[in-house]
């Protein structure tokens, strides 16, 4: 066990420097710099802030010195706001995402499974009907517009709360309905297929004649072979939301980490780019090596580290 | 034979609603379980013999339904009660185990555990005294190092101990009736012997009552005191296991007995499967199920349903058949087929 995970963080480490490799070269072969602009700085300017960047000098060189970095957790200076660097960025920005982003994880937890097993031990009755069609929909609307209709009507037309910011409990509401509506309805139908095929499994045709009560047989022998499915999903779930969305951010006017992600790309802020990058992709690894210990635990034939017999 | 019936099965009638119409799994099935017996319930699937069973605990799906008959179980109607009465009788008085012991054991709980919840979901005992119970158990169906297996889990165990952990976990509460559903069927030759003398074995020193569902008659003839051959959702012939091997009266047992094989006979023989397929349930005939597939059949079986009638002079039990041939107006030559016994597999 102890040599598997010492296995599998060599792994997310080995993984972790090819992205770093990968996304630094490939960010490098984009047109342009971080100090192009439609301003047309002097050559002299531009010259002297290459330098200052360490921008000037040949890009294995800047590779190295920046490998030499990520060693002492140094994400560099932001290349577009001065005297800022990467590391407070997301030290900044990182509480705020987490934030909303853990509301909604509570949301899409303590909602979607739930629904999704009124759904499944109503089969075809009204219940479930209703929130299969509240799923659909939540699934097949993009989360922006759903910001969009929901800022509308609950910030503007009946002014129940306020149109952005963070300040008071009420501000929390539309940005983190907007952010787990989707995975909220992609959980509650995943929930409700993956309990379905559970009850129609033999041993739960055997709980029942064993006499045990409905309770038992639905959470012991039901939830917990049902949850398996549902687990894989949530680990790069709880990373996505966690990790922010530019569009909620944008909308909502939050100083969180999810705009920096984009506009740092449309700015060529080299660093930022690349502690962002390899930030979420820490985290996802992280989600995934839980899940996988998770799995563990909810199912006994599955061995971590060892040989399929 | 004179006591009292265990189990008092009247008339009981199952329909699935389905949205092509209601299919009639169960049609007017009647049969008494004594205490101590061994009934064989044989036929092919979709005969209705694993739903006339679940039937009388509660168990069919959510579009299944008991229409009409009953069971009376000790003098107590268990159709009609509701889930949390029968609850009481599942796995207390009327145990039941499955076709597939890979599949009917929940893969994520140890085997010690499923045992321990039985007992602790009937009997006011601690968790301790419901282990210690449990490995009694263990012993009882020779499960080798018992007190080490408890607590491995279901796809640590071959078929066969699978099926030895299903057969303890009915034995839990001392059940009067066993239902075992196909037990042997998804096991290799072997170790179906063995399952099917542990639970004779059993059944003689625990005292109860079993019902074998079966496709198997080979099963049957090993191990059962009455036999219920079903078609088409209706009890055909019923009888005493040797009576009805030996001069079986139903051109369908008859069918059913052509298409084993003997390992005894020299001559190469082909087998003699029974042409045709089993009756649509959704639109059953109304004479006889299996009058399309007969090769006596005469116009009366296919318009009119026959009665059971009753084998003068059959011991030691009763044994009938529901065949039109035995009524008194017809042919006599036809009639003859089920004099002279054509075949002699008990």
């Amino acid at each position: 066990m102890l040599n598997y995970l010492i296995k599998r963080i060599l792994m997310m480490a080995l993984t972790l420097f090819l992205i770093i490799t990968l996304t630094f070269f490939l960010m490098h072969a984009i047109p342009g710099g971080p100090f192009t602009s439609e301003k047309m700085l002097a050559p002299e300017i531009e010259a002297a802030l290459n330098a200052k960047y360490g921008l000037d000098k040949p890009i294995w060189q800047q590779y190295l010195s920046y490998l030499q970095g990520i060693i002492t957790f140094d994400l560099g200076p932001s290349f577009k706001y001065p005297g800022v660097r990467v590391n407070d960025l997301i030290r900044e920005g990182l509480p705020v995402t987490a934030q909303t982003g853990f509301l909604a994880m509570l949301c899409v937890v303590a909602l979607g499974i739930p629904l999704g097993i009124v759904a499944a031990l109503h089969q075809n009755k009204w219940q479930d009907t209703t929130i299969m069609a509240i799923a659909t929909m939540g699934v097949a609307i993009p989360s922006y517009v759903l910001a969009t209709i929901a800022l509308y009507l609950f910030a503007l037309q009946w002014q129940l709360v306020p149109t952005f910011g963070l300040d008071s409990w009420q501000g929390y509401i539309l940005p983190v309905l907007a952010l787990s509506g989707f995975w909220l309805s992609f959980i509650a139908r995943l929930s409700r297929s993956s309990l379905l095929e559970v009850l129609g499994q033999d041993y739960m045709v055997t709980a029942r004649a064993k006499g045990l009560h409905p309770q038992t047989i639905l959470f012991k022998h039901g939830m917990r072979n049902a949850l398996i499915p549902i687990v894989t999903v949530l680990g790069p779930v709880v990373a996505n939301l966690l990790t922010g969305s530019f569009v909620i951010e944008q909308i909502f006017a939050l100083p969180g980490i999810g705009r920096h992600f984009v506009l740092s790309i449309s700015n060529r802020d080299y660093t930022t780019i690349m502690g962002i990058t390899i930030f979420y992709a820490a985290f996802l690894m992280l989600m995934i090596l839980i899940v996988d210990l998770l799995y563990m635990v909810l199912d006994p034939r599955i061995k971590l580290g060892e040989k399929a017999q | 034979m004179s006591s009292a019936p265990l189990l008092k099965v009247d008339n009981l009638t199952t329909h699935f609603h389905t949205s092509r119409g209601d299919v009639q799994a169960v049609r007017g099935v009647s049969f008494d379980v004594k205490p101590g017996e061994i009934l064989g319930i044989v036929g092919e699937s979709g005969s209705g013999k694993s739903i006339t069973c679940l039937s009388i605990l509660g168990l069919l799906k959510a579009n299944g339904e008991v229409v009409d008959g009953s069971a009376d179980f000790e003098g107590k109607q268990l159709t009609g009660l509701s889930d949390k009465q029968l609850r009481t009788i599942r796995g207390d008085d009327i145990a039941m185990i499955f076709q597939d012991p890979m599949t009917s054991l929940n893969p994520t709980l140890t085997v010690g555990e499923q045992l321990i919840e039985t007992i602790v979901a009937h009997k006011p005992v601690s968790r301790g005294e419901a282990r210690k119970r449990a490995l009694e158990l263990f012993e009882l169906v020779k499960i080798p190092s018992a007190a080490s297996r408890l607590d491995n889990y279901p796809h640590e165990f071959s078929g066969g101990m699978r099926q030895r952990v299903m057969i303890a976990m009915a034995l839990t509460c001392d059940p009067k009736l066993l239902i075992a559903d196909e037990p042997t069927t998804a096991l290799d030759v072997t170790i179906q012997r063995q399952i099917l003398l542990l639970l004779k074995d059993l059944q003689e020193k625990l005292g109860m009552a079993i019902i074998l569902i079966t496709h198997d008659l080979g099963v049957i003839a090993e191990v059962a005191d009455r036999i219920l051959v079903m078609y088409g959702g209706m009890v055909m012939e019923t009888g005493d296991v040797y009576d009805v091997f030996e001069s079986p009266q139903h051109p369908y047992t008859t069918g059913l007995l052509h298409s084993i094989p003997d390992v005894r006979s020299h001559t190469k023989q082909r087998l003699t499967p029974i042409p045709g397929s089993p009756p649509d349930m959704l639109r059953p005939p109304e004479g006889c199920p299996f009058a399309p597939r007969c090769p006596h059949a005469i116009q009366q079986c296919l318009e009119a349903m026959p009665p059971l009638f009753e084998r003068p002079n059959a011991k030691p039990t009763v044994h009938e058949a529901r065949c039109w041939l035995h009524h008194e107006e017809a042919p006599k030559a036809l009639q003859s087929i089920f004099d002279a016994p054509e075949v002699s597999n008990g």
